[in-house]
């Protein structure tokens, strides 16, 4: 059989973190999330707060991330060597595009969430833009899928997690929210830089006419 | 029922389909001597005395493979060794070689392509380039990590009058860049065949000239699908500023060709782009590729709508 690479999914921290059952299809793994979406890889715009070795001259480093619904964490070690590399260069905060597997962890009290890195590059804000949309337009999908309760992985994610899917709505919209602000704000500024410079021009016209 | 009779209906049941009458004690009789004196294992009973019934009767050794295959669209073909039929167009015909074939070529429907082999063995007719036909009864198979479907003497090829589309050539889509292959970056190119050499040696004529070329092999997700593209020197450029000149350049000055994709690596991974191209087998061969940046508006309407 023919292995289809799986695709990278578009979660944001707060589905992600909380995506806690394990299911098994053939020889891949998925966490399946609370809306009830599989996931293998994931593709996520975010801000690098931290790295740190997990031991010294280990080579495993410990990263947290956070977008706007949320932190999580990733872990890469020697069998990421590509985002190892890139890691040492990069000096937190930074806005980073992270490719990698979730891993669901039995931890002490709770099962825990994280990333393994296939690759991890700095990024401009503009990218950071367009997943928060994405991401918001693919979790309200989900939402829709959840509310018509059908389908064998949204019925899964029902038993299991039972989610209040206003509190998922008002995280995405606080997300969206935040990015269309910002936005807003440099187009205010671009719009002023505009003004200014026309008034610069009327200025030389009518010093023409009264010559 | 007990064991022999159950299977005895099952052998019963292949042959009354075809209307052939068998005698149903003397079934019974070998299947009790195979089950019961020899241990021998429910399928292979069938199997055994299925072949005996072919023979002693003189009937086609089709019915020994005769199934229902289903009707499938050839994008649902990932599995090698499934019984399926297809409604397809005959896309391509290439030459063929092997004097085991007797036509080799791409067929598709409007949700994919896929290669076709018609063995000489099967006896089958040829077929047409451009018309359009039911492949019944073929098998599915992996050659080189691709799907192909097997045409043999159980097959069969009808024609059809419908005319089944193929899969838009162009196709045009945005998502984000999110893995970029091995063979990317400066690459050397076979001075023969024009082929990308691995370790400066073609695969096909060794240590030979060689040219330098600047191309991304690489993997476009958007979040539902995912899309191996190419991009060429052109492409790269229109994207970075870096082509061939300017990533000579960067390989002398750090005396490394790796630098170059590092370089294009962190200039690449990791964002979005609209990309349209043509779909070539396995890659899309980019034609435009751009970044993809989002409208404020877009933004806007999302929030109104939550």
């Amino acid at each position: 059989m023919i292995r289809r690479r799986e695709v990278a999914k578009r979660v944001f921290a707060y589905e992600l973190t909380r995506s806690t059952h394990v299911l098994q299809d053939e020889n891949v793994k998925y966490a399946l999330t609370p809306l009830g979406e599989r996931v293998n890889r994931i593709f996520s715009v975010s801000v690098l707060l931290d790295k740190e070795e997990v031991r010294p001259d280990t080579n495993l480093w410990r990263i947290r991330l956070s977008d706007p619904t949320g932190v999580f964490y990733a872990y890469a070690g020697r069998f990421n060597s590509e985002a190892v590399e890139a890691l040492l260069d990069l000096e937190p905060p930074v806005i980073v595009a992270l490719v990698g597997k979730v891993r669901v962890f039995e931890g002490v009290t709770r099962k825990l969430v994280s990333v393994v890195p296939e690759n991890l590059v700095e990024v401009e804000s503009v990218v950071r833009d367009y997943w928060v949309l994405e991401t918001a337009k693919t979790t309200l999908k989900r939402i829709e899928e959840m509310e018509k309760k059908e389908g064998e992985d949204v019925k899964l994610a029902w038993n299991i997690y039972n989610p209040n899917l206003e509190e998922y709505k008002s995280v995405v919209k606080q997300a969206v929210s935040l990015i269309r602000e910002e936005l807003e704000e440099l187009e205010k500024e671009f719009e002023e830089e505009e003004e200014f410079e026309f008034e610069e021009e009327e200025w030389d016209l009518t010093e023409l006419l009264e010559d | 029922m007990d064991k022999v009779e159950e299977i005895t209906q099952k052998i019963l049941e292949k042959f009354e389909r075809h209307g052939v009458k068998v005698n149903k004690n003397e079934i019974k009789k070998r299947v009790d001597l195979l089950l019961n004196e020899f241990k021998v294992p429910e399928g292979e009973i069938i199997r055994t005395i299925t072949n005996y019934l072919i023979r002693e009767h003189g009937l086609p050794r089709e019915i020994l493979f005769e199934r229902e295959s289903s009707l499938v669209k050839i994008a649902e073909i990932t599995k090698p060794g499934v019984w399926v039929s297809v409604k397809a167009k005959v896309a391509q015909l290439w030459d063929t070689t092997s004097p085991n074939v007797s036509q080799v070529g791409l067929i598709g429907d409007e949700t994919g392509m896929i290669k076709f082999v018609i063995w000489a063995k099967s006896g089958k007719g040829e077929v047409e380039e451009g018309k359009s036909y039911l492949f019944k009864n073929v098998v599915t198979d992996s050659f080189q990590g691709r799907m192909q479907i097997n045409v043999n003497r159980f097959s069969s090829i009808v024609e059809l009058e419908e005319d089944v589309p193929l899969p838009p050539r162009e196709v045009s889509i945005v998502g984000a860049l999110v893995s970029i292959q091995q063979g990317s970056g400066l690459i050397q190119r076979c001075g023969v065949c024009g082929r990308a050499m691995i370790k400066e040696s073609c695969p096909e004529h060794g240590k030979v000239e060689s040219y330098d070329d600047l191309r991304i092999k690489g993997v476009l997700d958007d979040g539902e699908s995912v899309y191996e593209i190419i991009l060429n020197e052109e492409n790269v450029k229109s994207l970075t500023g870096i082509g061939l000149e300017e990533a000579k350049k960067i390989a002398q000055e750090k005396l490394d060709r790796g630098a170059v994709l590092s370089e294009l690596k962190s200039r690449l991974l990791g964002r979005y782009f609209k990309v349209t191209g043509t779909k070539g087998g396995r890659y899309i061969l980019v034609k435009e590729v751009d970044f993809y940046k989002p409208e404020l508006k877009e933004f806007k309407l999302l929030g109104e709508a939550i």
